[in-house]
């Protein structure tokens, strides 16, 4: 059988026509009203983009400006500073892409252990890992640079990468993920046949939960995207940073009028437009492995 | 890209970068045996744009030492990344950007190498009260690079409007204003940012004499609501209780359109102003004009600073001479500080700039071909000595904390005064301090 | 919570496989986890909570204090106010939140609307905006004199609305953080749905159900979980709200001093007071308050959650 949670299915068997028309126009109205919601500020960013530094202060926000000069942010944005924007991508794409597969296959490792082994401290060691993230991260912020710094991982983009791998949601997604979507039978009957525990993992555990691995590479890339703390505490180079932490340099010549303030907004505005670009990409990449959907109905 | 990010495009000289590549790649080109042995490295935190420049003008002229620049972030993450070092006992620099501000804080840590046999000689290139922030006698912490003197900026047009000459005392100042709100109630005077730029307001006490924090060894002398303080509190109460000044923090869209848009008919500035508001004030070129500072007392002119950052050697460094030649060099090689003033924009800190034609004769369209930066060279000569507390930072965000409530309805600026006293007085003994 | 293991694979016995023991696999597909969890959250944990116990002083140094710092938080009113602010904030911001993922999700889930890709693509993007820019764009709508709500207001005549005075504040920092998040749990949500096997629906379907009894029914219990995890997380990620207050601080400085939340005031006094040992203390009493309040919530729901 296909695997397909198929609902639209169950919603035509159930309506009349007409009715389940009426009911989509009506939800899907609903929904475009928060859609516009979400818009509006990336709206504004949109035009931004399209705007002199001037303009930028002085023509409405949700209009253009006098000129346009998306083109001419572009390339300020890429010429600036010899070119550094360009690297921080680089660096942005490759901490989170790191960060994001590392985070789903440690994570369903994890999940899988909790769901489907018993073994002892496993309830106080799924408690500890949910219970760890109940501590600020502003408490770790001179610990962990301190022990970077012991470690000789500071200024090092490892220092960046490894603790962004660790993704307590992620543990706790991917053992309610395999809990209700691998069936315990299957992987008896896989042991009866003779397989390893790490290849029952990587050919039975892996392709069943590919969906809930997604959306914790998902969640982990995009999370670490945005991190601004840890880069800057941990990175001091300017050509390891990730784009928040560059963009967020740039912008802070503007807050602080001493030491050569300049207000770079413009430039600001359109890198942090491009910088989202990635990570819409990767949805779209990534979101078609919710398609299909995933049931315990297909390993039956 | 010139004419976007220095927007007087104009004041930078081609041939100022020519020469520096041509150095530079003259240098480049020597054979390495003639360069000598291995050079020493030498690493530079600073947040300064474009100071990659100046850098390598410094390698190409010492071939015995190679300058690493490392961007470690602007003020508060560089300061921090800093602490961490010192607690960490690794990870720091041999040379620092840091505030003049904040000199004192570091120094209470014991951060800085004292590179008064280096510098020392240069003491009589600097003006005397800006010298005084970074000496203390013949200890020396820093090099200056920028500066902020204060004095104001402001919208002629709106002044001829209103029939209104550049107000020389504060009471003509608040009369000024009383006059232009009572016209129009959208134009305010100036905007008074007392809850986020403690800086500034420090910059406006500073000419007071106000002696916040007064130390001789461990032991301080706190006088935050002092007379001094109280008047100004008082002053400025009057005006935001009247309505007639705004408050809301500066550095933001808001406040940048609010100058642009004549909002706001002055700010009261620090050197580095003009430039910067060239770059955010884009409709209103040509409006604006300089002038000085207002004063409590006319026959005695005196003003404050806002800003500026020197550059420190740490006392962690291995290569103490070598360190110091770079903070020295950079701060007083002529060619290397000139460029501070076309490239990056900076107030100069040298008598020789700030006394160049070039840099004092500059007219600028965007102040209708006024003289600026004579008026910011006057208030430099003007900038009384000042004695900065050595927990800055933390004056600072009781002061923001303070005028902020007050501001948000909890009191007066007044009470806020006693209150940031109060928090100081507790704080200073909490840290070992013995409180006089 | 709801997680079963089945029983007969934990009475089998140990079969050696081509990779390892039965026993011994559980520890090896933890091991990467745990290892990563242990070098950099534990680990600077306990050194945190090493460094509370120390007292740093600008005149004399570190020494030791014990529990001195603790007991300072206990009365310290500056951080109770900052919680308090922030209990304030999640009773409004975390439901509406939780309650427009949980819709959002069950609705896309089920293909009830049009173009479906374009929202789930369009409630997830702002989460893919960093929090630094995100609080920049709301700071110039919220602009009291010139943002474009106030000219609209100005427009029509009507008072320009303060969405940076003190009694807006928290529901403008609510409001940023609602719009960053929705997507975020949304996702998590639909992830949970997508478990959910189809032969429920089938079986729904055959028994005659509505779609709204199958969701109030078969899917909010499965969601459970879920729901529970994200709630947590959502009062732990309100107890520790920073950088939104952080960077709107630029805009409302007469709003937000550097105690409005717990952790804006931990960082204040690590990175300005220079006080790390009470810093450090904040942040694991804050903990303990996140602990408890999370402690709490779960002993509350479990009693009433839904039927199964």
């Amino acid at each position: 059988m296909t695997a397909t949670t198929d609902i639209p299915t169950f919603e035509a068997a159930r309506r009349r026509p007409g009715e389940r028309r009426r009911s989509r126009i009506i939800l899907t109205l609903l929904l475009s009203l928060f859609l516009v919601y979400s818009f509006v500020p990336l709206v504004y960013l949109v035009l931004s983009a399209t705007k002199t530094n001037g303009d930028l202060f002085t023509t409405f926000g949700f209009g253009f400006g006098t000129n346009f000069n998306l083109w001419q942010n572009l390339s300020d944005l890429l010429a600036r500073d010899n070119g550094i924007f360009m690297r921080w991508m680089f660096n942005s794409v490759l901490y989170s892409t790191a960060a994001g597969l590392g985070a789903a296959i440690f994570a369903t490792a994890a999940g899988y252990a909790f769901a489907k082994f018993k073994f002892v401290g496993r309830k106080l060691l799924f408690a500890l890992v949910l219970g760890a993230v109940m501590i600020p991260q502003t408490a770790l912020v001179v610990p962990i640079f301190l022990l970077l710094a012991l470690s000789g991982l500071s200024d090092n983009p490892l220092g960046v990468i490894l603790p962004s791998m660790i993704s307590p949601i992620g543990v706790y997604l991917m053992r309610v993920y395999i809990d209700q979507g691998v069936d315990d039978e299957l992987l008896d009957a896989a042991r009866l046949d003779g397989a390893g525990e790490f290849v029952i993992f990587r050919a039975i555990v892996l392709r069943l939960v590919a969906p809930g691995m997604v959306t914790v590479a998902l969640l982990s890339f995009v999370g670490t995207w945005n991190n601004y703390f840890l880069p800057l505490i941990v990175l001091r180079s300017q050509a390891y940073q990730p784009i928040t932490v560059g963009l967020a340099t740039w912008y802070q010549l503007a807050q602080q009028g001493g030491g050569g303030g300049q207000v770079l907004f413009s430039i600001i505005i359109t890198g942090a437009l491009v910088s989202i670009i990635p990570v819409i990409v990767v949805f779209l990449l990534l979101q078609r492995f919710w398609q299909g959907g995933l049931t315990a109905g297909a390993i039956k | 890209m010139t004419k976007i990010f220095n927007p007087l495009g104009r004041m930078m000289q081609r041939r100022d970068f020519l020469k520096v590549a041509g150095a530079s790649v003259a240098v480049a080109a020597l054979p390495a045996t003639v360069r000598g042995a291995e050079p020493v490295k030498v690493v530079l935190w600073s947040w300064v744009p474009d100071l990659q420049l100046q850098v390598d003008m410094f390698n190409a002229a010492h071939p015995g030492i190679r300058v690493e620049l490392v961007n470690a972030g602007q003020g508060k993450p560089e300061y921090q990344a800093v602490r961490a070092g010192l607690q960490a006992g690794s990870g720091l620099p041999d040379v620092v950007q840091i505030e003049y501000q904040l000199l004192e804080t570091f120094r209470q840590v014991d951060a800085f190498a004292d590179i008064g046999p280096y510098a020392n000689a240069h003491k009589g290139e600097f003006p005397e009260g800006l010298w005084t922030q970074v000496a203390k006698s013949d200890v020396v912490n820093g090099m200056p690079q920028d500066y902020g003197p204060m004095a104001m900026l402001y919208h002629k047009d709106i002044f001829d409007k209103h029939g209104i000459t550049p107000p020389i005392t504060w009471a003509e100042f608040a009369d000024a204003g009383k006059k232009i709100h009572a016209a129009d109630p959208n134009v305010f005077i100036t905007d008074a940012p007392f809850g986020a730029n403690a800086d500034w307001v420090l910059g406006l006490l500073w000419p007071m004499g106000w002696k916040p924090v007064s130390r001789d060894g461990d032991k301080l002398a706190i006088n935050i609501n002092d007379k001094i303080a109280k008047d100004f509190a008082a002053y400025w109460q009057d005006l935001i209780t009247a309505g007639i000044v705004e408050t809301k923090p500066g550095f933001n869209n808001e406040w940048y359109t609010g100058l642009d848009s004549g909002r706001y008919a002055t700010w009261l500035a620090a050197g580095w102003g003009p430039l910067f508001l060239t770059s955010v004030a884009k409709t209103s070129v040509g409006k604006w004009r300089a002038a000085d500072l207002p004063q409590w007392d006319a026959s005695k002119f005196a003003t404050g600073a806002w800003g500026g950052s020197a550059l420190a050697v740490m006392k962690t460094t291995q290569h103490l001479p070598e360190a110091a030649e770079v903070a020295i060099w950079l701060n007083t090689n002529p060619e290397a500080t000139k460029l501070y003033t076309t490239k990056q924009n900076f107030f100069p800190c040298t008598n020789a700039l700030l006394s160049s034609p070039q840099w004092a004769g500059d007219k600028p369209d965007f102040f209708g071909g006024q003289e600026v930066n004579k008026v910011f060279a006057k208030s430099a000569s003007a900038v009384a000595p000042f004695e900065w507390s050595p927990f800055q930072d933390f004056l600072y965000q009781s002061m923001s904390d303070e005028f902020g409530a007050s501001l948000g309805g909890k009191g007066t600026l007044s009470d806020a005064f006693d209150r940031i006293q109060d928090a100081v007085v507790a704080y200073a003994k909490e840290q070992g301090f013995t409180v006089v | 919570m709801a997680m079963s293991n089945s029983p007969a694979a934990a009475t089998r016995p140990a079969r050696w496989g081509g990779f390892t023991s039965r026993k011994l696999a559980p520890y090896l597909f933890l091991a990467p986890f745990v290892l990563l969890f242990i070098a950099f959250i534990v680990a600077p944990l306990v050194y945190a909570f090493y460094m509370s116990l120390y007292r740093d002083t600008l005149v004399g140094g570190r020494h030791f204090a014990g529990a001195a710092s603790y007991i300072k938080v206990a009365g310290d009113a500056k951080f109770w106010g900052g919680v308090w602010n922030l209990v304030l904030f999640g009773i409004v911001q975390v439901p509406i939140m939780l309650g427009l993922a949980l819709l959002f999700a069950i609705v896309l889930d089920r293909g009830q609307v049009y173009a479906k890709g374009v929202f789930r693509l369009g409630f997830f993007l702002p989460y893919a905006v960093p929090s630094v820019i995100s609080t920049i764009i709301w700071g110039y709508l919220y602009g009291p004199n010139f943002g474009p709500f106030t000219q609209i207001a100005k427009a029509f005549n009507l008072p320009p609305p303060d969405f940076l005075s003190p009694g807006a504040m928290i529901f403008s920092l609510a409001n940023i953080v609602t719009w960053e998040y929705v997507g975020y749990n949304m996702v998590i949500y639909y992830a949970a749905l997508m478990a959910i096997p189809s032969d429920l629906a089938e079986a729904a379907r055959m028994d005659g159900a509505s779609p709204w009894q199958f969701a109030r029914l078969i899917q909010l219990p499965l969601l459970w979980p879920a729901i529970l995890l994200t709630i947590i997380f959502s009062i732990n990620g309100t107890l520790q709200l920073f950088n939104e207050p952080y960077l709107m601080r630029a805009l409302a400085g007469n709003t937000i001093n550097s105690s409005y939340t717990p952790n804006l005031y931990a960082y204040s006094l690590a990175t300005q007071n220079q006080q790390y040992g009470y810093a450090a203390a904040v942040s694991f009493v804050l903990g303990i308050v996140i602990a408890g309040a999370s402690y709490i919530f779960t002993l509350i729901t479990n009693r009433r959650r839904p039927e199964q």
